[in-house]
């Protein structure tokens, strides 16, 4: 067999052994070890694979990955989300729908400091649903805002997504997070606005909470600094060029323990229990990104990506014809994988095609992950989903899914949008002079 | 009890107590980088090695969690299409991907050792803190060890399943 048809039936074996449901990052360690070993011989793929293992896991630029993983945890378990809820829920609460409003400001809010859209969903989920519940919500409307708010966990920055992203294609992660700010401000009024529409359609699904004084705005609007504060120091240091990535993950990972040290919410077993639900996400980013690693190898010795993007960048149709189609297949295949390993699988492929087409590769990096937040909610794999059914075991993952279409639709338009109009992710990183 | 049954408690009660391990390494990863910020920006003091502290933490802090993580489930996997075939066909399929697993974590824990050796036979070392890698390559070889554990573990019991029916 020629490297290329190699290439081919290696991609065809690690699509054959994720159907077996092996883990993503073990099957592509597997896979790449396998075909580096008939490319190469079996003694180089020995010696690939406790290189790629040991240099991997030992990456100074990676840890950047488990401390932000890490500030998410902390926050998860600090009561910041709570408070981040109270406060846009006293402001907004009193109207109709405002409730499911007050969800989306909130969530916007937690996927500032936290990077993760299942923590985002489950730690709204696990404060918004009930609420709405007692004040008499539409079952549908609130379990589809807090599954699709909290798919903006990946695009608002720290983005877990995003790092990966940037790692594997060497792009700067300061851009990156900068290029989704906009973008995921955006998404978030997308968000309110269909909540509004659902609710001027049908009034009886959002019912207005109850009155607050301006006072009480005030008040609460306290309860969100450290959150704010967190927020402009981690992300603001990485803007202003104060701290590395790795730095700020740091940082914010203190911060977020500090902040709940102080308000007394993370007592040590706490403190643990959430340290160590961060170590195993952290653990299962790097090992997928070890297993693209090894993968990786096997790829650019089978020559696939390079032959692959001579051959689309030869193709006699618009490059943006050619994007659509990448589009399409990250939409597709959302439904069946997870956001970040699809992310990780496929980058070494598309990666080499979309720099030939010429198109940016931060607005590439801020595109997927729009398009795999619709994975997220979608199903069969829509993971924020089932976080949400686990909260509210009562209602059916059918009404579920159906409370998230409309949301779907803001997602779909916003990446309609940002293809038109690029400019929506890489204005605000063309100001970065590093 | 039965000696399956044990040993799957054996590697639970292994695999935990190695994330322990994991653990204090991972901690130590976001101590080490705030002190090391704070003590560079504020007291033009930054941490000795700190750079190389974090690669060997974070290896550390991996692998040893890999087990845990392993038994709870963490890793990602793609679960549409094995759920939609007969239960037996799925105990099958769980029996020649943990046999994989097995087998492919031994070679990884083989080479692992192996490198690790040739890490201590050249004397590779960190470059600021020249802290010697080869015991941390021991280290995370070992860490593996409970990984093959439990694949060994889980292939067993679904071969038991197979055989059975």
């Amino acid at each position: 067999m020629s490297p290329e048809t190699t290439g081919i039936a290696g991609i065809a074996l690690l699509l054959f052994l994720f159907l077996l449901r092996m883990p993503v990052a073990f099957a592509m360690a597997f896979a790449g070890f396998i075909g580096f070993a008939y490319l190469s011989g079996i003694e180089s793929a020995f010696t690939l694979l406790a290189h790629d293992i040991f240099e991997t896991l030992s990456s100074y630029p990676l840890s950047v990955i488990p401390l932000f993983i890490l500030m998410g945890s902390f926050a998860f378990a600090s009561g910041i989300s709570q408070r981040l809820y109270t406060t846009s829920y006293t402001w907004v609460g009193q109207l109709r729908g405002g409730l499911t409003v007050a969800t989306v400001i909130a969530c916007s809010g937690f996927a500032a400091i936290c990077g993760s859209t299942a923590a985002t969903a489950a730690t709204m989920g696990k404060i918004a649903l009930p609420e709405m519940k007692k004040y008499g919500y539409d079952d549908e409307l609130a379990t589809g805002t807090v599954a699709a708010a909290g798919t903006l966990g990946i695009l608002i920055p720290p983005s877990t997504v995003l790092i990966v992203y940037g790692i594997l294609t060497e792009e700067s992660i300061g851009k990156l997070f900068v290029a989704g700010i906009l973008p995921g401000f955006l998404l978030s009024l997308f968000f309110i606005a269909t909540v509004i529409v659902l609710c001027l359609r049908n009034p009886d699904i959002g019912p207005p909470g109850p009155q607050t004084t301006w006072k009480q705005k005030l008040r609460a609007t306290t309860g969100i600094i450290e959150a704010v504060l967190l927020f402009l120091l981690t992300i603001g240091g990485l803007f202003l060029g104060w701290f590395s990535p790795t730095q700020a993950g740091a940082i914010g990972a203190f911060g977020a323990l500090a902040i709940g040290v102080m308000r007394r919410r993370l007592r040590l077993k706490i403190a643990i229990e959430a340290a160590k639900d961060g170590l195993r996400t952290a653990c299962m980013v790097l090992f997928i990104i070890t297993g693209a690693t090894v993968f990786g190898h096997f790829l650019a010795i089978s020559n696939i990506p390079f032959v692959l993007a001579e051959w689309v960048g030869g193709l006699p149709i618009p490059p943006i014809a050619v994007m659509a189609v990448m589009i399409f297949i990250y939409f597709i295949g959302g439904f069946f994988m997870d956001s970040m390993a699809l992310i990780v699988v496929t980058i070494p492929i598309f990666f080499p095609v979309v720099m030939k087409l010429g198109f940016d590769p931060i607005w590439f990096g801020v595109i997927i992950v729009l398009v795999g937040e619709m994975g997220v909610i979608t199903p069969p794999v829509g993971v924020n989903v089932f976080v949400i059914k686990g909260i509210a075991p009562d209602i059916p993952l059918r009404r579920i899914f159906r409370g998230i279409l409309p949301f779907l639709v803001a997602l779909i338009i916003l990446t309609v949008l940002m293809t038109v109009f690029p400019k929506i992710a890489t204005f605000l990183p063309g100001l970065i002079r590093y | 009890m039965t000696g399956l049954d044990k040993f799957e408690k054996f590697n639970r009660k292994v695999s935990m107590a190695m994330e322990w391990v994991g653990l204090v390494a991972f901690i130590l990863m976001m101590l080490i980088t705030t002190v090391d910020v704070i003590g560079a920006k504020l007291f033009l003091l930054p941490v000795f090695g700190s750079l190389d502290m974090m690669m060997l933490a974070q290896l550390t802090a991996m692998t040893f969690s890999a087990a845990a993580a392993l038994i709870l489930g963490r890793h990602v996997q793609v679960e549409f299409f094995v759920l939609l075939l007969p239960r037996w066909v799925r105990t099958l399929v769980d029996c020649i991907v943990f046999f994989l697993g097995f087998v492919f974590f031994t070679i990884i824990v083989w080479r692992l050792f192996l490198y690790s050796y040739d890490l201590q036979i050249e004397g590779e070392v960190t470059p600021t803190a020249r802290i010697p890698f080869y015991p941390f390559g021991y280290g995370a070889a070992l860490a593996c060890v409970p990984v093959c554990l439990v694949y060994l573990s889980l292939f067993t019991e679904s071969f038991l399943k197979v055989l059975k029916r």
